[in-house]
């Protein structure tokens, strides 16, 4: 449809017309990058031009030289490809190092930016310098001012497809995941840093094919095509038209874009004007002029086009024809037939001055349910922190099953089988019960490939039968975002999740916080028979006793970041060393 | 093809009036002659944009009250050039072929000009009226800005001689403008006797001289050629100033007007020496006459006249001399009158050579509140360049 | 002692300590507030357009001064009422609402006094001979007041009652306010503080640097720079991050030339954004 009324312009209004809405087209593809990485995967590129100046400049070049041997069209398709991959490296190299999106990367891409168009403006024989690239000849024969206008509509559509089918697969949920919690998707062994990355190449292509097309359609790229301003508006122009979906870019940079144009030469306050809007719309609509016209257009008309998207999961969900889940991923596993083996040796956690953990020696080997209890800053959250990569070893190592976890990443260790549960419930708010669910049961199963496909949307597990039938509200509210839902709930919701990963040790780290009576004992009752359904390990820190005697075989005790003691509950009961640090004894 | 583009429609006509079909219609024409005034409204240069504007007015105003361009009276449009190449040539496109403009004339940077010359191509007059680095030889162009030839070939050797400055230090942004300056200026230097101490550019973000100010001091130069523009200019000069060095060291520059003078303060700008075709504070009878109708017409508070913009006002009269010279607005007969064509201006007397204006140069020095000329120089032209 | 080893170490010491200055008022919001104001630029420019206003009326440079910390205080307060504050949970959305603010800002300056170029006259224009290399008297004059100002600040934010409150708040702010700390009027002032250090400096620089509507964005991105690269959060961090710009600004303009010294800029903060994703002595 957007390709019918992008193509009726040059035939309602006239062929000046369609050349400058072109240009704003153009722009507008590169900021749906911008959204891309914004709105869905939760990080801000400040320096898009950077690609959109690469992809100019190489098409602009390229093209020159074609004029004198043609074969050398054939390089074309690099001038989008280079700068994606430039993306994807620039974002791999700052994202391994840090996993929460501060501002430091958005200032990153802005340095790259501003260098890039100084390199621009000062290698002049390779770009032209401040005069810039100048008669660059129109690609394939086309006309820029008549028939190049079909080819910018044939990118737009093609964007905005692209964009539109990506948001539904899997993949886009998981991109929204890594922009809502990054930290408890990488414990489903997603290597975030990746994702992120590939939003960022496909951003980056997507910017490059806008400004590759742009060099032809103007015959001259400048500096400024490739520098600080140009970044600065692609952003401004997504926050206003809307960054969550694809067309609100192209909203933004066609609306503000030529609105500017046109108000410029007309009105001495139009840059009044368009402040009062920015202000307006970032106080009252957040989701920018496309979440406006939808929230308008929801109300208007209900059933229309415009009444926006269902949850992900949903347009699945009433095929009744589900899938089975593939077998997790084993590659990381060591035979299952094995026994399971967990050993910290000796661990040391330091962190300015304050022992965490000293000298930590926990042994542990074959399946069941492990306690671990003791007071309040023994160590046990740290100690599961220490195991899954969050927290650095001073000293000291931990060993799963003959390889060592010490040092590793988190989404390493998650791949590996090892599942961890969160203190406080940590889920995807914004995303549906059965998105959350979903993501979950993804986690260390689907290949790249099967992360694009729709069909992945059914996967079920006889373990998710099993979650469903043992807390019906997974099925009935499987609509309702995470957020929406009880302090229990969610409790449960995320055991849910981390069990579908059918891992070989699960981490649970306070299960039954804030849940009454009744939901204790459904949660532990439920957590029992997962575990010997999957044959894991689990270790549990509760601080409920009722709990831990229902749940445990062997109970640890944790004191002032060392174990105190092992054994049965009778037994830990029975300990004298144990009682005196509980009713406050000195040890 | 069932339709047929706007621009393929204009080609057609284009050749048609070559072979004289519509000339005869458009002499007669009573309608008026769209004029496109490009000059900067934003961005760094926008300053200018008020008094240019004002200029064009005021020469549109004084030329229709004499009959107007081969007796159509002239309706000026103003653009903004202040914007980033490819959106200033889509303006112009749009005033060319949606608003019929039929004569361009252009205040802006090489850049934009570049832009605009690549959508006209020659296809409809070109006025280009703001200092720059000479080389413009594109048809239907007619260039009436200073070149650096023009600026320093006789500026330089009197200088020279005036102050006893031998040692040089050249410094300016990073583009073609200052580049290609500095290399005529390194002839010229050469020619009367001196030498190069330094030669630096800068990026158009820099506003820390210091390091650069040390180096002018440990070079021990005694004069700077300055070809910053806008705020680096404004900037580097006041740094200079404050070092001290405005007392021993004499600085020339060729883009520092009214407006710059007055950022960089009366008090950092001894020893400063500009050289331009223009000043407000030119004391012969024309240039004071036109300085009395601007105030009268804008007011005293209007934004004080500065040779960037007086050189609009300049470039209607080449218009406006080409057009009766001519006797039409067909652009093939605008481009052979252009040739040799003459006209009086606040300036002096301008004549058109090889594309470019023979005209006055005027050497001022910085003076309490505004520059004051200390030497004239009649009749410069603008070297080599097509 | 050879007079441009001295004029190079006075220009280090003046570069890093005017970067702290503009830093600060952006150190104070972003750094200790989380807000990316991006009309900073904007408040030292309205700074400067206060000395200006007074030295047109013939007043002395200290009310432009007073006139300076005052008015954008005073402007301070309502952005941060109604455009800052119902913005806090989204940091993003603040960068565009600031955006705007900052256009408004530059076209309310020029509507008052016009765009050209504006010159605020330096009252202590002469020059000293400071261990044989000849150095401006008002620049020395400043690195001392910086300084001072400086060791002052660090002063009472690391011992007064109300400097502990707001390190309480910026470290744990539901803490903080469960303790009973006023944590949005602290914001407030906060916010009210750190423009009105923009405003003061944009003042004291006017008379050395340039003055027109378009000269904020500068500042604006060498202060983002420096917190970043220094570490949001803290004095010491705006002190390590100017001190890391600005040193390598001078000595690699002055080895090699401004080209080198901004793109060595460029690539330093690169570096350090990728390598220190926190700052340096980051404390948030």
């Amino acid at each position: 449809m957007l390709a019918l009324v992008l193509s009726s312009v040059p035939h309602l209004s006239d062929d000046f017309r369609a050349y400058q809405l072109g240009t704003y087209l153009l722009y507008g593809v590169a900021a749906q990058g911008v959204a891309l990485a914004w709105g869905r995967a939760g990080f801000l590129p400040l320096g898009q031009a950077l690609f959109f100046g690469l992809g100019a400049y190489s098409a602009g070049m390229v093209l020159i030289a074609s004029q004198a041997n043609a074969t050398l069209l054939a390089l074309l398709p690099l001038a989008v490809l280079l700068p994606a991959a430039l993306a994807y490296a620039i974002a791999r190299l700052v994202f391994a190092r840090q996993y929460v999106s501060g501002p430091n990367f958005s200032l990153i891409t802005l340095a790259l930016a501003m260098l890039a168009a100084q390199l621009a403006n000062q290698w002049s024989g390779l770009t032209g310098g401040f005069n810039g690239l100048a008669n660059i000849p129109e690609i394939g024969g086309l006309d820029r001012y008549s028939t190049m206008y079909y080819l910018i509509v044939a990118l737009v559509v093609a964007s905005t497809a692209l964009l539109g089918w990506l948001y539904r697969t899997p993949l886009g949920a998981l991109w929204l995941a890594v922009a809502q919690n990054e930290n408890r998707l990488q414990f489903f062994g997603f290597a975030t840093d990746r994702l992120k990355a590939l939003a960022f190449a496909l951003a980056g292509a997507l910017a490059a094919s806008a400004g590759a097309l742009y060099a032809t359609q103007q015959g001259l790229v400048t500096p400024q095509a490739i520098g600080f301003e140009l970044s600065t508006e692609l952003v401004i122009w997504t926050a206003v038209g809307g960054r969550f979906g694809p067309y609100g870019a192209l909203l933004g940079a066609v609306g503000i874009g030529l609105l500017s144009a046109e108000l410029r030469d007309v009105w001495i306050h139009w840059q009044v004007a368009m402040a009062l809007i920015f202000i307006l719309v970032v106080l009252r609509f957040p989701a920018g002029m496309a979440g406006a016209l939808q929230t308008y257009g929801r109300r208007l008309w209900p059933r229309s086009w415009m009444a926006g998207e269902e949850p992900l999961s949903s347009q699945s969900a009433a095929a009744p024809n589900y899938l089975p889940a593939p077998p997790r991923n084993r590659a990381a596993d060591t035979s299952t037939l094995e026994p399971i083996r967990l050993e910290f040796n000796r661990v040391n956690v330091r962190i300015q001055g304050v022992s965490i953990l000293s000298g930590l020696q926990l042994h542990l080997r074959g399946a069941g349910i492990h306690c671990i209890i003791g007071p309040n800053g023994a160590g046990k959250t740290s100690s599961f922190n220490a195991l899954t990569g969050r927290l650095p070893l001073s000293d000291g190592d931990i060993h799963f099953s003959g390889r060592r976890v010490s040092g590793l990443r988190a989404d390493t260790i998650a791949r590996m089988g090892i599942a961890r549960k969160f203190q406080i419930p940590s889920v995807f708010s914004a995303l549906s019960v059965r998105d959350n669910l979903c993501i979950a049961l993804w986690g260390n199963r689907a290949n790249a490939l099967q992360l694009l496909q729709a069909s992945t949307w059914r996967w079920r597990s006889t373990l998710w039968e099993f979650l469903i039938a043992s807390f019906p509200f997974l099925e009935t509210e499987s609509d309702r975002h995470a957020g929406e839902l009880s302090q229990g709930q969610r409790q449960m919701l995320e055991l849910a999740m981390t069990l579908l990963m059918e891992p070989r040790l699960l981490l649970l780290d306070e299960p039954c916080a804030g849940l009454s009576v009744a939901e204790t004992g459904q949660q532990t009752d439920v957590i029992k028979r997962a575990v010997t359904l999957i044959g894991c390990t689990a270790l549990v820190i509760e601080h409920d006793m009722a709990a831990v005697a229902r749940l445990s075989d062997q109970v640890h005790v944790l004191h002032q970041g060392r174990l105190l003691a092992s054994g049965s509950l009778a037994d830990i009961q029975g300990n004298p060393d144990v009682q005196a640090v509980y009713s406050g004894g000195q040890k | 093809m069932k339709r047929r583009s706007l621009i393929q429609k204009s080609l057609a006509i284009g050749s048609m009036a070559s072979t004289g079909l519509l000339s005869h219609r458009q002499l007669f024409a009573a309608g008026p002659v769209k004029v496109g005034v490009m000059i900067p409204m934003s961005g760094p240069a926008g300053l200018f944009g008020p008094s240019a504007k004002n200029c064009a007015e005021l020469a549109v105003a004084e030329i229709n009250a004499r009959g107007g361009l081969a007796g159509s009276p002239i309706e000026m449009i103003v653009s903004d050039a202040g914007v980033p190449p490819a959106e200033a040539s889509q303006a112009a496109l749009k005033l060319w072929k949606g608003q019929k403009v039929q004569a361009f004339i252009g205040m802006h940077d090489s850049a934009v000009r570049g832009a605009l010359v690549g959508v006209f191509k020659g296809q409809v007059p070109y006025i280009y009226t703001s200092t720059y680095e000479g080389g413009e030889c594109s048809a239907g162009t007619q260039v009436l800005a200073e070149t650096p030839a023009q600026q320093l070939e006789p500026v330089i050797p009197w200088i020279s001689k005036e102050r006893k400055l031998k040692k040089w230090y050249l410094i300016g942004n990073d583009y073609n403008w200052p580049r290609d300056t500095n290399a005529m200026a390194k002839k010229y230097i050469a020619a009367a006797g001196g030498s190069i101490v330094g030669e630096e550019y800068l990026p158009f973000t820099t506003d820390n001289f210091d390091a650069s100010l040390a180096k002018i001091k440990a070079t021990g130069a005694e004069a700077v050629l300055i070809t910053l523009v806008g705020g680096a200019s404004v900037g580097f000069n006041r740094a200079f100033a404050s070092f001290g060095l405005s007392d021993t060291v004499t600085r020339l520059g060729t883009l520092i007007e009214e407006n710059t003078l007055a950022g960089i303060g009366a008090q950092n700008a001894a020893n400063l020496y500009s050289s331009s075709g223009y000043f407000a504070a030119i004391d012969t009878p024309a240039a004071i006459d036109f300085a009395k109708r601007y105030t009268a017409r804008f007011g005293a508070q209007a934004p004080p006249l500065n040779a960037l913009a007086q050189s609009v006002y300049d470039g209607f009269l080449l218009l406006e001399a080409m057009a009766n010279k001519a006797r039409s607005m067909d652009p093939q007969k605008l481009e052979a009158a252009a040739k040799g064509v003459s006209f009086s201006s606040p300036r002096g007397q301008t004549t058109m050579q090889d594309r470019h204006g023979k005209k006055d140069i005027y050497l001022a020095r910085a003076d309490g509140s505004g520059f004051k000329v200390v030497q004239v120089f009649k009749q410069v032209g603008a070297g080599k360049n097509c | 002692m050879d007079a441009s080893a001295v004029t190079l170490a006075l220009n280090l010491i003046y570069h890093i300590a005017v970067l702290a200055l503009v830093g600060l008022g952006l150190g104070i919001v972003f750094g200790l507030l989380g807000v990316m104001n991006m009309a900073h630029g904007e408040f030292i420019a309205l700074g400067a357009y206060a000395m200006l206003a007074v030295q047109n009326h013939g007043l002395a440079p200290g009310y432009g001064v007073a006139l300076a910390v005052l008015g954008t205080a005073a402007l301070g307060y309502p952005v941060e009422r109604w455009l800052v504050r119902p913005l806090r949970s989204r940091p993003l959305d603040t960068l565009l609402a600031t955006w705007g603010l900052s256009l408004l800002l530059r076209k309310s300056i020029e509507a008052v006094f016009g765009r050209q170029y504006q010159n605020v006259s330096n009252n202590l224009s002469g020059t000293s001979t400071l261990l044989g290399a000849e150095y401006p008297d008002y620049r020395l004059l400043l690195i001392v007041v910086i300084f001072v100002g400086f060791a002052l600040l660090a002063l009472w934010y690391r011992r007064s009652p109300a400097g502990a409150r707001l390190q309480a708040s910026v470290a744990n702010r539901p803490l903080a306010q469960a303790i009973g700390i006023d944590v949005d009027r602290q914001a407030c002032v906060a916010f009210v503080c750190g423009v009105a250090s923009a405003g003061l400096a944009g003042a004291l620089l006017a008379p050395l640097v340039r003055v027109e509507p378009l000269m904020g964005m500068d500042y604006l991105l060498d202060s983002f720079f420096v917190l970043v690269v220094g570490g949001l959060g803290s004095l010491s961090g705006l002190a390590a991050g100017s001190g890391i710009i600005g040193g390598t600004q001078v000595v690699v303009s002055t080895i090699s030339d401004q080209t080198g010294g901004y793109v060595a800029v460029l690539l330093l903060s690169i570096g350090f954004l990728w390598l220190r994703p926190n700052g340096l002595l980051a404390r948030r």
